[in-house]
């Protein structure tokens, strides 16, 4: 089991029980803020990613990057995807609403 | 059931004056069915029309029809909820629901706007309930005195993996897994929260009665598959798509 191997497996297993468990919309800044600042400093500094790369088990700085570029995205997806759920179910209290407020009744017999 | 018959027309006359007074356990006034509808223009009245002439009270849940249902609907004696924009039949149901519950029902079956559910399924499933000892009756074509008339050999394959897949995720003891037919007590109704507003609603409800732990039981009712309800949009993928709502549907528990 190469280092890179465990961490990747911990940044899965951590942003699981952080999906599920640990949300809040200061963390979720702070990790976007997080992978924003190593895209810059990756940008800055390319020849450390390839230092850091190589002292997990990865040939290139740019595999590392990509590695961890696809965990961003996969949270990215899940934050925008619960975002979205979120708004279907105010869409359907509001329309629910108004069906129930503008109920028509029988016509007396 | 003859004493029941007799008794229970007493009580309905008296209801009309006084709904409080009934005498009857199953009043007349007091049992509602909700029928989501979209677009059904073709099977809606004949559908609602028997219902609405009955003892039982009726609330159609106008799930965004692109046409008038108050208008299709006019003289009938039935409650009319009109979402918006198009939900989904789980969405119209949990309307159709709480509206029924604010109108102080003490039973809500739950039935389908295109005419594959009889009507006379219904005293079957409220008997269930009142003298069965049971807080949900869930309607069964395969059980013992079901029917599925002329149901397409695809969609009865689709039904049986459903149901042998739900049996290995479900402590539920069930023969059909995707029936809109069902009763429920008003303290039952009360505790379902439909969020699934699509098709998965169905595995939503079954994994809810498990969770809060509802008094079940199965009532063989007869489902009939005609020309009109195949059609519309009922195609081969659409046996896939039931499928795909019934297995993910399992996700929401």
């Amino acid at each position: 089991m190469t280092l890179i191997q465990i961490i990747l497996l911990s940044l899965f297993a951590f942003l699981a029980l952080y999906l599920i468990y640990f949300r809040s919309r200061l963390r979720d800044r702070l990790i976007a803020v997080l992978f924003f600042l190593i895209a810059v400093a990756a940008v800055l500094f390319p020849d450390a990613t390839t230092v850091i790369a190589q002292s997990v088990g990865v040939g290139r700085g740019t595999d590392l990057l990509v590695y961890l570029s696809i965990v961003a995205g996969i949270f990215a997806v899940l934050l925008l995807y619960g975002k979205i759920s979120r708004c279907e179910r105010l869409q359907t209290e509001l329309v629910r609403e108004l069906a129930l407020r503008d109920a028509s009744i029988p016509p007396r017999e | 059931m003859a004493s029941s018959a007799v008794s229970s027309q007493r009580a309905g006359i008296a209801c009309i004056e006084n709904p409080i007074a009934s005498g009857d356990v199953v009043s007349s006034y007091t049992t509602w069915v909700v029928i989501p509808a979209y677009n059904e223009d073709g099977s809606l009245r004949e559908v609602v029309s028997p219902l609405a002439a009955s003892r039982y009270r009726v609330v159609v849940v106008d799930d965004g029809s692109q046409f008038p249902v108050q208008r299709l609907l006019k003289g009938l004696n039935v409650s009319i909820c009109r979402h918006v924009v198009n939900l989904g039949q789980g969405a119209a149901l949990q309307t159709g629901i709480r509206y029924a519950l604010s109108q102080g029902a003490r039973y809500i079956v739950t039935f389908d706007a295109d005419g594959q559910h009889d009507p006379e399924d219904i005293p079957k499933l409220l008997d269930r309930l009142v003298h069965g000892g049971c807080d949900v009756a869930l309607g069964s074509r395969f059980l013992a005195g079901g029917a599925a008339v002329d149901i397409p050999l695809l969609r009865k394959i689709v039904l049986h993996v459903a149901l042998f897949i739900f049996r290995m995720t479900s402590g539920l003891k069930l023969t059909d897994v995707h029936n809109g037919l069902r009763a429920f007590s008003a303290e039952a109704a009360s505790k379902l929260r439909i969020t699934q507003n699509g098709m998965a609603h169905a595995s939503q409800i079954l994994s809810q009665i498990e969770r809060n732990r509802f008094r079940y039981g199965e009532v063989p009712v007869r489902i009939v598959y005609t020309d009109y309800s195949l059609a519309k949009g009922q195609r081969v993928s659409n046996a896939f798509n039931i499928l795909w709502e019934i297995l993910t549907g399992g996700i929401w528990r």
